[in-house]
């Protein structure tokens, strides 16, 4: 379960404080719901994400979670572009703890990522759907409750959707997915409650179809 | 637990990409020294310096130049440390403190490292190199690092609130070269002037180091280690405190 409770966020910008991004956020995602966010360009998906996640800190309000919950996959997060995807695997594998199992879980990551001679090469010279492979293949590798997905499987080709939809498939008796995706039938697959965001407000639908049709009546026809 | 595994895979990482990436990258840490020891040695034997403060120019150079890095290796590392390591905190367990102390540890290690490659070169090329005192000389070289640690940690969090002063200390950093007394004996400074030089604990250091390693070395009398130490403690509360109050605004974006 996570809490989200009264959460203001704006950013720092060269002049000074910017816009609310984020004005007043209230929301309990219920354990084992899988959650999709929908809303428009800068509406603040990501960012909602980041908090959830951790990586960034509200302004205002605070978060509660009562469960393990996974770093936030996105573009490039969390990977050194100078290392190989080798590296950083085995990187992520010590600091969450798996020194001892290290190669077991490496050949996980690696079975997953299928990146083949790449895993050996830097990640900065990697497609955005390799690293996305490699991002999806790094989180799977560790028990988490809840997996935290902005866009990541939105690079991937064919194969690779087909592939994290099963592995989600697998994972959806113990684990949910919060995400950010564009790609309604994305959301639709991998959701089953989603949240709106518009104006720095969040509404939460139990039926990811009720989020999808609030958002389309927002847009100008 | 988390936090020994966080800096194992943390000092790792750091190994890797500071000796692996890009080509020879561990030749360019020793190259630096030995560059800067060996066309100032060349330039004070043409102009015919055998000797400072009683003791071989080569020993006076090679001791006082590995000192000065010891600090300004340490502290770039460390100052650059959160920006260079931003991708990580993507992952919770990870703190900018714990990159910062984990690149001060290396640098320390390689430090360590490179200045025993260099006395043996040096004793290969016959110099006597042996220190009298090698306690003396490793109290010194400490003392360095935890003032390049302790500069490190308080800019390294000062850099990313105000990005300007990273500019005004590299202003500050290039002539410390010059009045830490690397080249230019400050036992050799009139007075004020010496006493305004010896504000500056790295001249401390420097001198401390020469003075381990020949002990007839004519060293400045206003030596004094415990400045050394009692700086480089300030300094790292100062940092360590600055750490503390901004952790939640250095992640944040």
């Amino acid at each position: 379960m996570i809490i989200v409770d009264d959460v203001y966020k704006r950013y720092q910008t060269d002049h000074g404080p910017g816009k609310w991004v984020l004005k007043g956020v209230t929301l309990t995602i219920p354990p084992k719901v899988s959650v999709g966010l929908i809303g428009g360009n800068g509406a603040g998906k990501s960012t909602l994400l980041r908090i959830i996640g951790g990586v960034d800190q509200p302004n205002r309000g605070r978060i509660e979670r009562r469960a393990r919950v996974s770093w936030p996959m996105g573009f490039g997060g969390g990977l050194q572009g100078s290392l190989t995807g080798r590296q950083n695997a085995k990187f992520v594998c010590r600091i969450h703890g798996h020194e001892n199992d290290l190669s077991e879980r490496m050949a996980c990551i690696q079975d997953f990522a299928e990146l083949g001679d790449a895993f050996d090469e830097p990640v900065k010279t990697y497609s955005s759907g390799m690293r996305s492979r490699l991002q999806f293949g790094l989180s799977l590798a560790f028990d988490f409750d809840i997996y935290i997905s902005d866009e990541v499987t939105g690079a991937g080709d064919a194969a690779f959707r087909e592939k994290a939809a099963a592995a989600f498939k697998n994972l959806a008796s113990q684990a949910s997915l919060i995400m950010v995706s564009h790609g309604e039938g994305t959301l639709k697959k991998f959701c089953s409650a989603g949240i709106w965001l518009h104006d720095g407000k969040a509404r939460w639908f139990n039926d990811i179809e009720d989020a999808i049709k609030a958002y389309r009546k927002t847009i100008p026809t | 637990m988390i936090m020994l595994s966080v800096w194992k895979a943390l000092f790792l990482r750091e190994a890797v990409s500071r000796l692996s990436t890009g080509r020879v990258a561990w030749l360019w840490l020793l190259f630096e020294p030995v560059f800067n020891v060996t066309y100032m040695l060349v330039l004070y034997t043409a102009i015919r310096v055998h000797s400072v403060g009683g003791i071989d120019t080569a020993i006076w150079l090679m001791g006082g130049m590995l000192a000065f890095f010891m600090f300004r290796r340490t502290a770039t590392q460390v100052m650059y440390g959160i920006s260079a390591n931003q991708a990580l905190f993507t992952y919770r367990q990870v703190k900018p403190v714990d990159s910062v102390l984990i690149r001060a540890g290396l640098e320390g290690f390689l430090m360590i490292l490179v200045s025993l490659i260099l006395f043996s070169g040096a004793a290969l090329f016959g110099f006597d190199i042996i220190p009298a005192d090698p306690l003396a000389v490793l109290e010194a070289f400490f003392g360095l690092w935890m003032i390049g640690l302790g500069f490190g940690l308080a800019t390294s969090v000062a850099i990313e609130l105000v990005p300007e002063v990273g500019k005004l200390i590299g202003f500050i950093l290039r002539p410390l070269y010059m009045i830490s007394g690397v080249l230019l004996p400050i036992g050799s400074v009139p007075q004020p002037y010496r006493d305004y030089l010896l504000l500056n604990p790295i001249a401390h250091g420097l001198e401390a180091v020469r003075l381990g390693f020949a002990p007839n070395y004519h060293a400045v009398q206003e030596l004094s280690i415990p400045y050394i130490y009692a700086f480089a403690m300030a300094t790292i509360f100062l940092g360590l405190a600055l750490h503390k109050r901004f952790a939640t605004r250095l992640v944040m974006q």
